[in-house]
């Protein structure tokens, strides 16, 4: 810390010419810049490296795509998805009307029905006509979307057998039918010679139809129950609400998955023992229907037998239905948590979602058991189901007599076995929000309706896909929206690549599925959107996303100035000290100068 | 008058949208209880015996060991200070041992932390957790969430070890509502100075009962001399004098107030998150298991048009069924492959190697073919060899 700073030996000044020359305040050499330099340099290199620390330190964020985010949340709220459907109707036998006429008067019918509302899931509806005449002249609108080939459908001898046959051969009359965008549901009106009553069909494709006789008379009629067949049950699947989507009828898990859970439950073996053959049912009769729910979730089945499982609510001794009898008050009471280990699933991961489907057998003790309805009626299904859970199925065994010693092993016959499975069939479509009654009544009359072995009719099939469409996206856009603002707000946590890869990939999956949506293709839309919900949902359940473990500037600063705080004191310290002897040397030289000037 | 038009229409419009994004009736499902005792060692004996009491009343009123998450540190139960091992009571007249029946215990030991806790709160779990270790509420859940331990202002202490603090908590509860994972929540917290923890908290729908203010202490009920240490708080105490008199099919409500002086300490109850008032709330909303039931009204005959036997025990119907529907499906797929676009490139060789797998499965009895195969190339061997 001395000064030391060349000044001549102040005994070899020349006498007489220059001034004796004040060490404090002149030197007569011009002072190095060597020492500057060198602290200077030092200091500069701990600034030029101090981006590269930051740039190290940087907590490592992988940049979601907010914008897109936040697009697709606004497209979901204000514009609902809506599909193209075409509507088709055929009226067969009518002589003296207009198709175009008639198209509007349909479509009068429609918008009345629908009301003003356009809910997320509903048609855009495009209505043609094809009118043919009883000598079998056929006059339809213009841009004709189907090439129906007029005369195939007779006036005379259609209707006649079996629904069923009937539901196939108009099959083959539209299977060449594929023009347009969208499915296209078609209604034969048929209006005959000799006296019938008007029966109104609805099938298991995508048709339906109306046969009776008189009907080009009761015009307004038919044109009503067209219309009704186009919105109430095409269009909304027979549900009254076709407003709002309730998750509690949309029993998918979060990943696309669904469990079905079928549970025997012997509640005393001591008096019988029953066993089943679920293999050949799974087989059989479960796999159509699952293999037709494809698009809408990934769904397995698995099955168990229990024994010891009691309910835990009470029945009571009916005299005159000489039965036991339970009642729907007490429902809620009836599964016995504590006893039935129904959720032993091991296939099962977290995100899926089980539905319980059980099968009762009473005890010796209660046999038969029988469930009241609330009007003193007996059900006839014997079974009940808690949304989203699952269903209950009470079976009695064919005779309650018991053998007094040992307890019967039985195996429940196959034609039992498929009723039961017909009761499942109908809790099952109850979970997802259909009716499995054979008519449907509405104002204007009642149509029937054909089951099919898959458990789902085409038509209830698109339906599903629409809503489920519409429920995801939804969900996938809300998943993804609190995602970005969890992650916004807190600046300092951790975001994988994978996160910012499934994000991407879930928009993605959102784009297709409105794309396929607006294009027609329901069932493609129902995958990819189902997709774009599962990979929204891994991104926001992340298990790295925890703020516990995330780095506040204090621990940052806590962490690194040990390190460079003492060291970066010292070389700045040195560099300004330099600096200052710098100016204070360069002024006494400035100083000599002009007094040498002077001189 | 256009304008008086105008603005009554705008007010509608308003109205209208504001019920329709506010009007969340989702039913109840079902209920969940979260059961967490944050202490360990032998003196807190009374922290794990208040939360298996908790856990043995929600079994008793219905709710499923699926359907609870107990967290303990369980070491008094076999701890070497027992006088009576394997049994934890939690009065001294060891009437209920708490341990004795089916107790299931989720996270135990070291397990219980505050990041366990906060996963199991979020639901943000490694991927290989089992299904009775998360909280797989949905959006028609009512939660139950009681802890127990040590605690101080705006903390809870969790095992000696680190702290829980009331924005954590806040924050999860918060995360909770955005993905709907609860329609309800009841926190109950009996620690020192519990209305502090419950400062924080925004989301709507919850409903916190604390033990005490901030700067109160909880006190412990009574010292059980034959096991040395307190057994019950009594803030848990009178609330399960409470719930001994009731059952399954009870209607009480909610609405229960502590006596300070029995206390020795003021309870808080924060309801300005809860709608519904306290009375009119029951004790099932959250304490029991309520499943709503629909009744099925009809069967699904899908099956009543053929003849049954032949559907399940020959093959051949299901067989011809199968092939419609693979046509079927093959002719949308045509129809569709236009106009909707499909990610799939097609290998050759992938293709082929599908071929040649879809013939090896078509062969009926692999293990001949084996055989053959073997006895084949075996003879090929001593051919080759005995030429060489």
């Amino acid at each position: 810390m001395e000064e030391t700073s060349d000044h001549p030996n102040p005994t070899t000044d020349t006498p007489g010419t220059t001034p004796e020359p004040d060490l404090k305040t002149m030197r007569s050499s011009k002072p190095g810049l060597k020492r500057l330099l060198i602290t200077t340099t030092v200091l500069f290199s701990f600034l030029s490296g101090l981006p590269f620390l930051w740039k190290s330190v940087e907590i490592y964020r992988s940049q979601l795509p907010f914008h897109d985010i936040d697009s697709l949340s606004d497209q979901v709220k204000s514009a609902p998805l809506r599909f193209p459907c075409t509507f088709h109707a055929v009226f067969v036998g009518f002589g003296s009307n207009d198709p175009d006429q008639l198209r509007s008067e349909i479509q009068d019918g429609v918008n009345q029905l629908t009301g003003e509302s356009s809910q997320c899931g509903s048609c855009n509806v495009s209505i043609s006509v094809t009118v043919q005449s009883p000598d079998e002249l056929c006059s339809e609108t213009f841009p004709s979307t189907c090439s129906y080939r007029c005369g195939v459908i007779k006036r005379d001898s259609f209707g006649r057998g079996l629904d069923d046959a009937v539901d196939e051969s108009l099959d083959d009359v539209f299977s060449g039918c594929s023009g347009g965008i969208g499915k296209m549901y078609s209604v034969v009106v048929v209006n005959k010679e000799n006296g019938d009553e008007v029966k109104a069909v609805v099938g298991k494709r995508r048709h339906a139809w109306i046969v009776g006789s008189g009907l080009e008379e009761r015009f307004g009629e038919v044109v009503g129950r067209v219309s009704e067949v186009f919105v109430k049950v095409f269009m909304n699947g027979g549900r009254e609400e076709g407003d709002s989507i309730r998750g509690e009828f949309m029993p998918v898990g979060s990943d696309g998955r669904l469990v079905l859970s079928f549970s025997l439950l012997n509640s005393n073996p001591r008096d019988w023992i029953y066993d089943w053959d679920f293999q050949r049912i799974d087989e059989a009769l479960l796999a159509p229907v699952t293999k037709a729910l494809a698009p809408i979730a990934n769904i397995s089945v698995e099955s168990q037998v229990l024994y010891h499982t009691p309910k835990s609510s009470f029945s009571s001794w009916d005299e005159k239905l000489q039965s036991y009898i339970f009642r729907t008050s007490d429902l809620p009471f009836f599964v016995n948590s504590n006893e039935w280990h129904l959720d032993t699933s091991a296939g099962a991961s977290g995100r899926s979602k089980i539905l319980q489907f059980v099968v009762y057998i009473p005890s010796g003790k209660e046999c038969p058991l029988h469930l009241q309805l609330p009007n003193e009626e007996i059900s006839k299904t014997n079974g009940f189901i808690s949304p989203m859970w699952g269903g209950v199925i009470v079976w009695n065994p064919r005779s309650c007599d018991k053998d007094s010693e040992s307890p019967s092993t039985n195996t429940i016959s196959p034609q039992d076995l498929e009723k039961i499975v017909e009761v499942f069939l109908g809790q099952f479509r109850q979970l997802f929000g259909f009716k499995s009654e054979a008519t449907y009544t509405r104002e204007l009359g009642s149509y029937k309706i054909l089951p099919s072995e898959r458990g789902f009719t085409k038509w209830e099939l698109d339906v599903l896909s629409r809503k489920h469409t519409c429920f995801n996206l939804h969900s996938c856009a809300t998943t993804l929206g609190s995602l970005s603002r969890l992650v916004q707000s807190l600046p300092r946590m951790i975001i994988k690549d994978e996160i910012g890869e499934q994000v991407k990939y879930s928009l993605k999956a959102a784009k297709l599925a409105q794309s396929n949506a607006s294009l027609g293709g329901y069932s493609s839309s129902a995958s990819s959107s189902r997709e774009a919900r599962s990979l929204a949902e891994n991104a926001f359940f992340h298990p790295s996303i925890m703020s516990v473990s995330y780095f506040s500037y204090e621990h940052c600063f806590a962490v690194y100035s040990p390190f460079f705080l003492p060291v970066a004191g010292h070389v700045v310290l040195a560099a300004l000290r330099e600096w200052r002897r710098y100016k204070q040397e360069k002024a006494k030289y400035l100083t000599w100068l002009t007094r040498k000037q002077a001189a | 008058k256009k304008k008086m038009k105008n603005l009554t229409l705008v007010v509608m419009l308003l109205c209208y949208s504001f019920a329709s994004s506010s009007g969340d009736t989702t039913i109840h499902t079902n209920n969940w209880a979260v059961l967490v005792c944050t202490s360990r060692f032998w003196f807190n004996y009374r922290h794990m015996a208040n939360t298996l009491s908790l856990y043995r009343t929600v079994k008793r009123l219905g709710i499923p060991d699926e359907r609870i998450i107990l967290m303990l540190a369980d070491d008094m139960a076999c701890n070497s200070r027992n006088q009576y091992p394997a049994q934890v009571f939690n009065n001294e007249n060891h009437q209920i041992n708490l341990y004795g029946d089916n107790v299931e215990v989720d996270y135990r030991g070291y397990e219980v932390t505050v990041e366990n806790f906060l996963r199991v709160l979020t639901g943000r779990h490694e991927n290989a957790v089992p299904r009775s270790k998360r909280l797989l509420s949905d959006e028609g859940s009512h939660i139950l969430l009681y802890m127990t331990g040590h605690g101080g202002d705006e903390f809870l202490k969790f095992q000696d070890a680190e702290e829980l603090q009331s924005h954590d908590l806040a924050d999860a509860v918060k995360q909770m509502k955005e993905k709907r994972r609860f329609k309800e929540l009841l926190i109950m917290v009996d620690t020192c100075q519990a209305a502090t923890l419950f400062n924080q908290l925004q989301s709507p729908g919850v409903l916190a009962i604390g033990s005490s203010l901030k700067g109160e202490n909880s006190y412990s009920h009574h010292l059980d001399s034959d096991i040395g240490v307190s057994v019950v708080d009594r803030f848990t105490y009178y609330t399960l004098a409470f719930f001994e008199r009731l059952n399954i099919y009870d209607n009480a409500s909610l609405n229960r107030s502590y006596d300070p002086r029995q206390l020795m300490s003021t309870a808080y109850y924060r309801t300005d998150l809860y709608q519904p008032h306290l009375s009119e709330v029951p004790v099932t909303n959250f304490f029991g298991s309520v499943m709503e039931t629909v009744h099925t009204d009809s069967a699904y005959h899908a099956f009543s048009n053929r003849i049954s036997n032949s559907k399940i025990k020959s093959d051949t119907p299901f067989n011809q069924l199968s092939e419609q529907d693979v046509k079927e499906d093959l002719r949308n797929t045509h129809n569709q492959n236009d106009e909707l676009k499909t990610e799939k490139q097609k290998c050759p060789y992938s293709e082929m190697r599908a071929d040649l797998h879809e013939k090896l499965k078509k062969i009926e009895n692999v293990d001949t073919m084996v055989n053959l195969s073997i006895a084949v190339m075996i003879l090929v061997v001593m051919v080759s060899s005995s030429l060489l």
